[in-house]
């Protein structure tokens, strides 16, 4: 009769912690396969002897996790042409920003390249860059886009904020892009 | 605890562990066959703590493209397996050609022990529509061939199909059809 009844307690017991652990044999493979996704990102040089700085423009991702910035990609549409695709999240009205780019210019000369960036829908929302507590904005509350030539000092290094202010709640996701293009 | 439960654990561990085994095994296998850099980072962002870099975007595309379909295979095969066993089994029953022909291609193991449940194919086709909704996500997300997330999605279609077919017919076997026995 004890045992019967201490059978019935850990029953109990044990059955919420199994039904625990079958959710957590689902969930744990989906955490770890998103985890295991591989990215794109500049790999330090190991060849010690061998460095060379190749003369051009870097842009890397900064990367990381932010509250309205997400699925940040960077990729080289073609020689010096820089694709940066990033969702930006619905959101309360605020002013947000971010880093999300490492421009290095490698060259001895300055370099000058035109930065280009919008939304697909207008939200009206202020979106601009911020490089060197400078700002540059890229599309105005009413839509109209903007693009900016951008003087870089030889071997300079630059990190990009992003930047988005909206006065009202935005309910929905929206896909940016910005292209960067080398001039010169 | 209750039987179902204890079963249902034991047949989810298999599948649990392989998606990830695929996922590592795809990943590598392209990484050591073509040589590309690869790069193994530890920062720490929300449920993340591992990531793995290449230094292109093409490369990146490929190795996760194939290591999604890698881990599709190596959850559908079994899957299928499970599927093809159970339907010839059920088939021997009521039709003794089957058995010739299980005979013919060296299957009769196959069907001289009944040792695949709904339970252990359910689950297995739970994790099929788990590994879908990954690649899918990817396909959307434009990190993986397009032509991936179709066959995964054709696959999971069709597996939860066979499996809802699986599971009339045990039914059938446990509540018989009043026109077939009576």
């Amino acid at each position: 009769m004890k045992n019967s009844n201490i059978k019935k307690i850990f029953a109990t017991i044990l059955e919420p912690i199994a039904f625990g652990l079958l959710a957590l044999l689902f969930i744990i493979p989906s955490i770890t396969v998103v985890n295991l996704e591989p990215l794109t990102k500049k790999l330090k040089d190991l060849d010690v002897l061998g460095v060379s700085e190749k003369a051009e423009l870097e842009i890397e991702i900064v990367g990381g996790s932010h509250q309205i910035f997400s699925r940040e990609k960077i990729k080289e549409e073609e020689e010096g042409i820089f694709s940066y695709t990033t969702t930006i999240t619905r959101r309360d009205s605020d002013r947000y920003s971010k880093p999300i780019l490492v421009i290095k210019n490698n060259r001895n000369q300055e370099s000058k390249i035109e930065v280009y960036g919008h939304t697909n829908l207008p939200t009206k929302s202020d979106i601009s860059l911020i490089i060197d507590d400078q700002v540059y904005r890229l599309e105005s509350p009413s839509g109209d886009v903007t693009s900016h030539k951008i003087l870089l000092a030889p071997n300079g290094e630059y990190t990009v904020f992003l930047a988005i202010e909206s006065f009202s709640d935005v309910q929905f996701n929206e896909d940016f892009e910005l292209e960067i293009r080398e001039l010169e | 605890m209750s039987k179902l439960l204890k079963r249902a654990l034991k047949y989810a561990l298999v599948p649990a562990i392989l998606m990830i085994a695929g996922k590592i095994l795809g990943i590598f296998l392209v990484t050591v066959k073509y040589g590309y850099p690869i790069e193994i980072g530890n920062d720490i962002n929300g449920f993340f703590s591992t990531q793995i870099y290449f230094n292109d975007a093409a490369i990146t595309y490929f190795v996760n493209s194939v290591s999604d379909l890698t881990m599709l295979i190596v959850i559908s095969v079994p899957l299928i397996y499970q599927i093809v066993k159970t339907a010839i089994f059920q088939s021997t029953m009521n039709n003794p050609k089957t058995i010739v022909k299980a005979a013919k291609f060296n299957i009769l193991s196959w069907i001289t022990k009944d040792d695949t449940t709904f339970l252990q194919t359910f689950v297995w086709c739970a994790f099929l529509w788990l590994t879908t909704g990954l690649i899918v996500k990817n396909g959307i997300e434009g990190d993986t061939y397009s032509w991936i997330s179709y066959l995964a999605s054709a696959l999971s279609l069709l597996s939860g199909l066979l499996t809802l077919k699986i599971f009339e017919i045990e039914i059938d076997r446990v509540y018989p059809d009043s026109k077939k026995y009576y």
